[in-house]
């Protein structure tokens, strides 16, 4: 009988401050935040080869851009040998998404950037490469994966 | 006319106090979350090249960057390191992670071989996901 609560004396928790503390904890999650800005062009490096490994690929699948020390970019393929300076690298995609549809997944991307060159066009070939997108005849979306990066030095 | 504007002594007015400690802490926390030292923003002097198909890399978690800066000097980790000696800094966090992702942040005039030998140590080092830090072009 004792230890009965009196009727008439109620027990509240104070909610005043409730808003305050949700404030607080959304501020605090508004600024610690980082939002993801690591962006670039992904690759995939293949393995260290020996010289006896290396695959011979038939010329045919292989579209060879070659960037001089200055550069600028020679296209190399079955039916192309062009001269691009550095305002026409979108040519690149082009050429590129002429060869997915004829040869497929079988497409060879061989990039050969003069050690001398800067790293800036060597960046905007590969992402002309990478721009180029087709669809097949029986509507598979081509894309040129298979990119090589190879440097290559005047002597 | 006067008395009229005197207030009547019996009310009290009082300015609510009890949440200038929230305020104050809010502020605080404000401060010390936006707050960047000088001291950590390393002097490293780069600008990115642009390309139009930049994509974001989501996994946080298995990225490690490796920075070159305008005069071709290679920096893992905040130190300034000789660039072949790449492999060696690399190796034991592709052991301990195998799905790392380098993130080479290399300045766009650097010579591409400066780039090649890194990329040559990163295959050494088995660390074979790479990505070329870029801007998005606009």
């Amino acid at each position: 009988m004792l230890l009965r609560k009196k009727k008439d004396e109620e027990s509240e928790i104070p909610t005043a401050s409730m808003g305050d503390v949700a404030f607080l904890i959304l501020i605090f999650f508004l600024t610690s935040t980082v939002f993801t800005k690591d962006k670039g062009l992904k690759m995939l490096l293949p393995e260290k080869t020996s010289d006896e490994e290396r695959v011979t690929v038939v010329k045919e699948n292989i579209v060879t851009i070659a960037i001089n020390p200055s550069g600028e970019a020679n296209v190399k393929t079955i039916g192309y040998n062009e001269f691009l300076s550095r305002g026409d690298f979108g040519r690149i995609t082009e050429i590129v998404e002429e060869r997915l549809l004829e040869r497929d997944t079988l497409l060879v991307v061989s990039l050969r950037t003069s050690k001398e060159a800067p790293y800036s066009s060597m960046v905007e070939a590969l992402d002309q490469i990478k721009i180029a997108k087709v669809t097949s005849e029986d509507g598979r979306e081509l894309r040129a994966n298979k990119i090589s990066l190879i440097p290559t030095s005047e002597e | 006319m006067r008395k009229s504007i005197i207030r009547k002594a019996g009310r009290k007015i009082e300015i609510p106090m009890s949440s200038t400690a929230d305020i104050a802490f809010l502020l605080i926390l404000f401060f010390m979350v936006t707050t960047v030292f000088r001291a950590t923003t390393l002097r490293l002097k780069y600008t990115l090249p642009q390309a139009e198909s930049t994509e974001r890399i989501l996994m946080r978690r298995n990225v490690t960057y490796i920075f070159v800066d305008v005069d071709s000097k290679v920096y893992i980790d905040d130190n300034l390191i000789r660039e072949d000696v790449v492999a060696a800094r690399i190796a034991p966090k592709v052991w301990e992670n195998p799905d790392l992702i380098t993130i080479l942040n290399v300045d766009e005039s650097v010579n591409y071989g400066t780039v090649d030998v890194i990329l040559d140590q990163l295959k050494e080092a088995k660390a074979f996901r790479i990505t070329f830090a870029t801007e998005r072009k606009t």
